[in-house]
């Protein structure tokens, strides 16, 4: 049922809403029952507390009846026979009648009884025992009971009208030493006042019964039954009279107070005008307080403290708080795990998986909940295997495009120089394809013994189909090339079996040019190529003016103009691809033929190799980071025509190997013919240079050198190379030749010599070469 | 190198080589030279080298030379060479030996 994520969510945010709402209702229902139980309590309590008054009550009631059977046995005795022992009895039995009574007399007014005796009186109390014990201590000098307070204040104010007189509270120093109040009466005979009855009543009880007020059972639900009331107090006055009978108050000293004003109980005012609607805060404590007002005008007011009254209720709030707060953790709790278990681990797992798949790991997902990651996970694994399939066609069709591009660069010449046994020409080539594999390409080949065949071409399209068609074509004007035919003949055949093998519509434009080596005679073919620019001896490139022909595969049976002309030696013939003047910078400005040709013309070097990498280079600073659009594509052809007056020769420089190399020398000045003298400064000089390269070139190990001499119009030159240490002899001091023998050293002849003897003399440092040239004139 | 080599005179060795003077030749040439006189009982102060069948000096040859008239000079010895071609004479010539050997 709560198998997807979004039912866990949903079942999450009703549990929280369930709580919210659990929790607002207590709170309401417990705000309510607070105020609602307090009221129920106090009129409880009330009730509680009433009958603790009640019995207060009673007891005062008891005392009056008590006190007017005291005040009749006082006036039966003065009337009759006044026997002591019947009255004794009379008292006893009265104690035994009202059992709640400590203590209690008669007192007959001085010499009223015998005129020769001042005090007369009854005074009966109970011991520890309850026993019933008639005093007669008190009719004693000391005591002189008329003259005690309570006495007097009786005495003076019982009337046969208000015949019952409570006297102010008092501490009792004579018997029990406690704090008693007494009420009296007056003992009446015809009118006549003879004495008072009085009863005794011990304060300190009443106090004590407060202190161990117990509820009644069933007083309300929410109060602990038949427990002590624990730090409750309470005040017994009479508000008439206005003065405190006892209290048990906590912070006050009870017995310096017990008969003051009312006033001086702090709490006493709020008490009695609230009437126990609320709670007093007496020193930081709330206290409810219970006030009863007796019908003789005495009132009772019970404190009793708030937080007992409420313990249980409040007992059980806490605990639901208590309670509360436990779930109200638990749900975070339970959302951290749910987040985590059900959302955030299947994420981390899935992240976790993706960055393996990422490193090329082969693994399967497996999640089986929530449903939502499960599909998830399965849809990722799905498209793993998608892209791994995917990945591995592509990496095959790269592997195949890279083996393709291989094939492509293999099949054109490209090694070089192709042929260096041939003095008669130079040639370089190169292509640079714009993606893996061009439609550009270029081929060069010797058709017979001594006509020399290059070409370069640009197929229509690119990628793999272009390359297609073009190996198509390179082979097949290589394969008829080699037919003898004319290039006429030659160009017709391979446009027609171009155009009828070529279904795709592909077209081929090329440039090609056949040379004979030997006199230089040379056929260009353009058949929809850019023009190649010439460069003749002794003049700037330009464009050779020749007839366009149409591209190859265009039409059949197409005719073809063949431009004749003759190459001199020195002549260099650049041709390329629009891939090199259809390049564009930044701006989306073309390089340009002007470009090209101003460039060709900067470049001092003869070579094929150096020119093709300095075109390329300028290139490179035009495009800047421009991407490269097309196949760039050049072929530098240079005629050199017969040369048999350049002879080069290799040898180890070392020391005794010296003679070969003379021999070689005399050699070639004897095929030269040149004279005995020159040959012999040829031989003094080539020693010497020979000497050098051995000793100072090579310090250690010996290495090549390499000679060549040259025999120009009206000079021979010769030319030493070695890759040895940078050494420029030239550099050396000339030795004075006019110092006398002694002082002469025997060293720095030889390059003196060499000055001497040759008519020019270079030195040059070029990759890592040494290059010293020597040149004589004829 | 073949190098002949014969005393004469009392204080004189007479030198004939055939070939060229050059780096591979040359030292050989000095050191036989040197050798003799050294092995030699008398003090050898002339020398006479012909030239005649030499055809060829270099730097190296000419070296060896100046180190030869150095050690006989300081004997107050001296150097006669004979039958020196032109060729090898300008030789000579360019490096200024023309101005203390003796050329007959």
């Amino acid at each position: 049922m709560f198998k997807t994520v979004r039912s866990k969510i949903l079942a999450i945010a009703i549990l929280i809403l369930a709580f919210l709402l659990v929790a607002s209702a207590c709170h309401v229902y417990f705000a309510r029952m607070n105020t609602k139980q307090l009221m129920v309590q106090n009129y409880k309590f009330s009730i509680t507390a009433s009958s603790f008054v009640q019995e207060v009550k009673n007891r005062v009631i008891t005392s009056e009846d008590n006190l007017k059977s005291l005040a009749l046995i006082g006036s039966l005795y003065y009337k009759t026979d006044r026997s002591n022992e019947l009255t004794n009895k009379a008292i006893t039995k009265i104690f035994e009648n009202y059992p709640q009574t400590l203590g209690g007399g008669i007192w007959f007014k001085p010499y009223i009884i015998d005129k020769s005796k001042k005090y007369t009186c009854f005074y009966a109390f109970r011991d520890k025992n309850n026993k019933i014990i008639i005093d007669k201590n008190f009719e004693s000098k000391q005591y002189d009971y008329p003259n005690q307070a309570w006495y007097k204040q009786i005495i003076s104010e019982v009337t046969p009208e208000n015949n019952i007189v409570w006297s102010k509270p008092y501490y009792e120093n004579q018997g029990s030493y406690t704090t008693m109040i007494t009420v009296g009466s007056g003992v009446f005979v015809d009118g006549e006042l003879v004495g008072i009855a009085t009863v005794d009543w011990e304060l300190d009880s009443v106090i004590e019964e407060v202190s161990k007020m117990k509820p009644l059972e069933k007083t309300f639900s929410m109060y602990k039954n038949g427990n002590e009331i624990k730090n409750s107090f309470a005040l017994f006055g009479n508000i008439i009279d206005d003065y405190i009978i006892a209290t048990n108050d906590p912070y006050i000293d009870n017995k310096a107070v017990i008969g003051n004003s009312l006033k001086e109980i702090p709490w006493y005012t709020d008490a009695d005008n609230l009437y126990a609607t609320t709670y007093i805060t007496y020193h930081n404590k709330k206290y409810i307080p219970f006030v009863n007002r007796l019908n003789n005008g005495m009132v009772l007011i019970i404190c009793l403290p708030k937080s007992e009254m409420f313990k249980k209720v409040n007992n059980f709030y806490f605990l639901l708080i208590m309670v509360m707060i436990g779930i109200a953790l638990l749900i975070p709790a339970l959302l951290y795990y749910s987040l985590n278990h059900y959302i955030i681990n299947p994420i981390g797992k899935l992240t976790e998986i993706a960055q393996k798949i990422g490193k090329g790991e082969d693994i399967q997902i497996k999640i089986e909940k929530p449903e939502e990651f499960a599909q998830l996970a399965s849809t990722f694994d799905k498209m793993t295997k998608d892209l791994k399939s995917i990945t591995q066609e592509r990496a095959k069709i790269n592997s195949e495009l890279s083996i393709a591009k291989s094939i492509q660069f293999s099949s054109l010449p490209n090694i070089f120089p192709p042929f260096p046994d041939r003095t008669e020409f130079g040639i370089y080539a190169s292509m640079e394809p714009a993606k893996e594999v061009g439609g550009d390409f270029y081929d060069f080949f010797f058709i017979d013994k001594t006509r020399f065949m290059f070409l370069i071409a640009d197929v229509s399209g690119k990628g793999v189909p272009a390359a297609l068609f073009m190996m198509t074509v390179k082979t097949l004007i290589n394969n008829l090339s080699q037919m003898n035919y004319s290039p006429k003949q030659l160009i017709e055949i391979v446009n027609n079996k171009i155009c009828q093998t070529n279904k795709h519509g592909f077209f081929v434009t090329v440039l090609i040019g056949i040379v004979d080596i030997n006199t230089g005679e040379t056929s260009i073919i353009n058949c929809g190529h850019n023009p190649p620019l010439i460069k003749r001896q002794n003049s700037d490139y330009e464009y050779l003016q020749l007839e366009s022909n149409i591209a190859l595969g265009v039409f059949e049976d197409s005719k073809f103009e063949i431009y004749e002309t003759k190459l001199n030696p020195g002549d260099i013939i650049y041709t390329y691809t629009d891939g090199v003047t259809e390049a564009i910078n930044k701006d989306n400005v073309v390089y340009g033929e002007t470009r090209l040709c101003k460039c060709l013309n900067n470049i001092s070097d003869t070579e094929p190799l150096e020119i093709t990498q300095k075109i390329r280079t300028s290139i490179k600073e035009y495009t800047d980071s421009n991407m490269q659009s097309d196949d760039i594509t050049m072929l530098v052809f240079k005629y050199n025509g017969i040369l048999n007056n350049v002879k080069t020769y290799k040898q180890i420089a070392q020391q005794g190997n010296y003679k070969q190399f003379y021999n070689w020398l005399h050699a070639v000045c004897e095929e030269w013919s040149i004279n005995e003298e020159l040959s012999y400064k040829l031989d003094m000089c080539a020693e010497e240079i020979f000497a050098n390269i051995t000793f100072y070139a090579y310090p250690e190990n010996a290495g090549m050198l390499e000679a060549t001499l040259t025999k120009n119009d009206d000079n021979i030159s010769i030319e030493f190379k070695d890759d040895g240490i940078a050494y420029n002899p030239l550099e050396k001091p000339d030795p004075d030749v006019n110092l006398p023998p002694e002082e002469r050293p025997l060293g720095g002849l030889g390059i003196y010599m060499i000055k001497n003897m040759a008519d020019d003399i270079f030195y040059k440092r070029v990759k890592k070469q040494n290059i010293l040239t020597l040149v004589f004139k004829i | 190198m073949d190098v002949t080599l014969k005393r004469i005179g009392l204080d004189g060795v007479y030198v004939k080589a055939e070939g060229r003077l050059d780096l591979d030749n040359a030292v050989e040439y000095g050191t036989k030279i040197k050798d003799f006189i050294e092995d030699s009982d008398e003090t050898v102060v002339n020398l006479t080298l012909d030239f005649s069948d030499i055809t060829f000096i270099s730097s190296f040859g000419l070296k060896v030379i100046l180190e030869l008239y150095k050690q006989l000079n300081a004997q107050n010895g001296t150097i006669k060479l004979k039958n020196v071609s032109e060729q090898l004479m300008s030789s000579f010539k360019m490096v200024g030996f023309n101005k203390f050997l003796l050329f007959e």
